[in-house]
């Protein structure tokens, strides 16, 4: 486009740039920084805004506080889970709405709750590889504007009548409409393939590792109050933009206590011969929400006069098979941390910071629990023993996704930001990153401070 | 299963040619001609023949709409139940023959067995042969094997034994079983959750022909005993097969099926369809067991790889 000259545009990386680690071996990619809004809850401050409006919250925030309005990023990519048919170019059409340069190329991801990681690590690779010199990665869901839909059989019915050339074919698409199938359907955390929502299949997990209902409050409590923490010290302040009014996640409770927490009724887990032990407090509430991450080489973060908070170093996906029962849902990060660490000749010791994204708090400990148990590590990720013991001091230090909520897309960024900034602060030392998702997806990564 | 198990040699059973369904209003007429006579208590022999019907296909139309029903991917080859569905026309209308001993009009689907030794094509032509044997006393009546087999060229590709009930009904000379309990039922853990809505008996009964009016009427439930309509065993083990997958059965698989409490329509059902060898096992195909219960159980069954 002609009239993008007199913008600063920055070109391509050189060719003895992208080669500058040498010997062909790609450079590194940083986060730069982060941005978000406050989560709400599900109905709650972002009831009637949608995905597009939340997206281009966080995207505007983060050009705000970078100085990249006018400017052309390498890429954006983004995603949510709950999507409707019509944001097809979602991502395109939130940076078309943002401060962002037009000219800036965006594509949508979609890995269920690990889409915010897929963003990151797809565009840090795509820097590595000197395709890219910067780039913003991103995620975004509303529970409060999620898709419904008509009924299959309505569906099937009304694209057969589309198709219909006669007035008698029309009537017979229309005869096959009952009145039952007028009622819509809306999404839920069921799993397509097991009937089960992604509660009670970690119902199942929870009672099979034996996770009791205090530990659970427990994690629960920490997520609160560290979260909590962490605003009063103004951790966030330049991770996060206000948005509609809300200035700090709205689940956020910080007077919230065991007492509190042992008095909700459990949720899930009510058809097990097991105690149900999971309840609305230790289960993370739908929510809405968006989140961004700035990426870039070491060059144009010099250039643009930034300080990188951390190096994105590696990454590793896992899948189980949870439709017939051999792991449980969300087991998927006890597989791919350890074969992370393993290619990278790490430890659990070796990490000064640990996330394991808390879609409930029992996720957080049957995964624990997998890695210290010597049965599960020899038969199921083949060690010589227990991978080991993740030090609780180190594990989710600012709160996770109990407290803030858990908008599904949104929260890979969330985690990466907090990390890489923990990252900063310390200025040395490596942060693990964990993130379950539905289809037994799992997804972890590897950041290393960048100074 | 028992599909090695030769028949001891005998003199070939007459082959009849059937060459169109038994309608429903046949059926119907017949059972209810039965039960106005009273009924035989008695069962007399199992006619002593084969039914043929030559080319058998599959309706690629019906084929979608009763792998979507069902929980299969759609695709061109063939499950199990699908071609139980192609062979059934036939095995009714054994069960319809005014020499058939037993009343076909409310008749238990006790057992399941059937084999795939081949995958079979949606556009192969098959011949479906139907006979039955072993007319046995039940502790609740009596009970017989429709044995069907889908071939071509001589082939046999698929061969399926459904063990039917008939309440009531006695084996002349025979003494009835013991009153066997069962063992007692211990849920195993849940793999998943059916929803079952009160309208796949009609749905069922549209993908696989079979119109038994205990599957989609309150009226003829209740005139069997039950309060709601019942899912077509056939259904739910269907189900089972494709929650296994193909990366589980492989090509060429047996697939057995016991039924207990019937599900009454609508119903959420706990299932458990996992490795034979528990958790551990790999990813290749090998023996799975399945489950679905309530709070009794549903019906129990395998899927074992033929090769």
């Amino acid at each position: 486009m002609a009239d993008t000259t007199d913008r600063p545009t920055r070109t391509r990386a050189p060719r003895a740039e992208a080669n500058d680690a040498g010997g062909g071996a790609p450079r590194r990619a940083v986060v730069v920084g982060g941005n978000r809004i406050p989560f709400a809850r599900a109905g709650g401050h972002y009831n009637h805004v949608n995905n597009r409006d939340l997206l281009v919250a966080a995207l505007d925030g983060l050009v705000a506080r970078y100085g990249l309005a006018g400017e052309r990023v390498g890429a954006v990519a983004a995603g949510a889970v709950l999507k409707h048919s019509k944001d097809f170019n979602l991502t395109r059409e939130a940076v078309l709405g943002s401060a962002l340069a037009h000219d800036t190329p965006a594509y949508d991801v979609q890995m269920a709750c690990a889409t915010g990681m897929e963003t990151i690590v797809g565009l840090a690779n795509k820097i590595r590889l000197g395709q890219l010199d910067s780039a913003i990665a991103g995620g975004v869901d509303s529970a409060s504007d999620a898709p419904i839909v008509v009924s299959e059989p309505l569906r099937r019915a009304l694209l057969d009548l589309n198709r219909a050339k006669t007035p008698q074919q029309k009537l017979k698409a229309l005869a096959r409409i009952r009145p039952g199938h007028l009622a819509p359907n809306a999404p839920t955390t069921g799993e397509p393939r097991t009937g089960l929502s992604m509660g009670e299949h970690q119902a199942i997990t929870t009672a099979a590792w034996g996770i009791t209902r205090e530990a659970q409050d427990e994690i629960a409590l920490a997520s609160h109050q560290r979260l909590a923490a962490a605003y009063d010290a103004g951790f966030f302040d330049d991770l996060m933009t206000p948005f509609r009014r809300l200035t700090r996640d709205a689940n956020l409770r910080a007077d919230t206590s065991m007492e509190k927490l042992a008095s909700l009724s459990p949720v899930f887990g009510k058809r097990l011969d097991a105690p149900a032990t999971m309840t609305a407090g230790n289960s993370t509430p739908l929510s809405d929400g968006a989140s961004t991450v700035l990426l870039a080489s070491d060059a144009w973060a010099a250039e643009h006069g930034l300080t990188p908070l951390a190096t994105v170093v590696d990454a590793e996906m896992a899948a189980v098979d949870f439709v017939h029962g051999r792991d449980g849902l969300l087991m998927a990060p006890a597989y791919a941390v350890p074969r992370l660490l393993a290619r990278n000749g790490l430890t659990l010791e070796d990490f000064d910071v640990i996330e394991i994204h808390e879609a409930f708090a029992s996720t957080v400990l049957t995964t624990l629990a997998a890695w210290e148990d010597d049965d599960f590590c020899r038969d199921r990720l083949g060690l010589p023993g227990p991978f080991g013991k993740v030090d609780r001091d180190r594990l989710n230090v600012h709160g996770s996704s109990l407290a803030a909520g858990h908008p599904f897309a949104a929260t890979g960024g969330r985690i990466v930001a907090t990390a890489s900034k923990l990252l900063a602060q310390r200025g040395s030392g490596r942060a693990l990153v964990s993130v379950c998702a539905a289809g037994g997806l799992g997804y972890a990564m590897i950041l290393e401070a960048a100074a | 299963m028992s599909g090695a198990q030769a028949r001891p040699a005998r003199a070939p059973r007459e082959t009849v040619e059937v060459t169109r369904p038994t309608s429903n209003a046949t059926l119907l007429a017949r059972g209810l001609a039965r039960a106005a006579t009273g009924g035989a208590k008695l069962a007399g022999a199992l006619p002593d023949v084969v039914l043929v019907r030559r080319g058998v296909q599959a309706d690629p139309a019906v084929l979608a709409a009763y792998l979507q029903l069902v929980g299969e991917e759609v695709r061109d080859v063939l499950p199990a139940g699908y071609l139980h569905t192609l062979a059934f026309p036939v095995s009714t209308a054994m069960l319809a023959r005014p020499d058939f001993p037993l009343p076909a009009l409310g008749m238990v689907h006790l057992a399941n067995r059937a084999e795939v030794r081949r995958p079979v094509g949606v556009d192969e032509v098959l011949d479906a042969r139907v006979h039955a044997e072993n007319l046995v006393p039940h502790r609740r009546g009596t009970a017989v094997d429709v044995v069907a087999e889908l071939a071509t060229d001589g082939e046999v590709v698929w061969r399926g034994v459904s063990t039917y009930l008939a309440r009531g009904v006695r084996v002349p000379g025979a003494d009835r079983p013991d009153d066997a309990r069962r063992p007692e039922w211990h849920a195993p853990e849940p793999t998943g959750l059916w929803r079952l809505g009160a309208d796949v008996g009609r749905r069922y009964a549209e993908v696989s022909g079979d119109h038994n009016p205990i599957h989609t009427s309150r009226v003829a439930a209740r005139a069997f005993g039950f309060a709601r309509p019942i899912a077509h065993g056939m259904f739910t083990a269907a189900k089972a097969l494709a929650d296994v997958g193909p990366a589980g059965r492989g090509d060429a698989y047996a697939w057995e099926v016991e039924f207990a409490t019937p599900v009454l329509l609508p119903a959420t059902v706990s299932v458990c369809v996992t490795p034979d060898d528990g958790p551990g096992a790999g990813d290749a195909a090998g023996a799975f067991t399945f489950a679905a219960w309530s709070r009794k159980p549903h019906l129990t069954g395998s899927v074992r790889p033929l090769r």
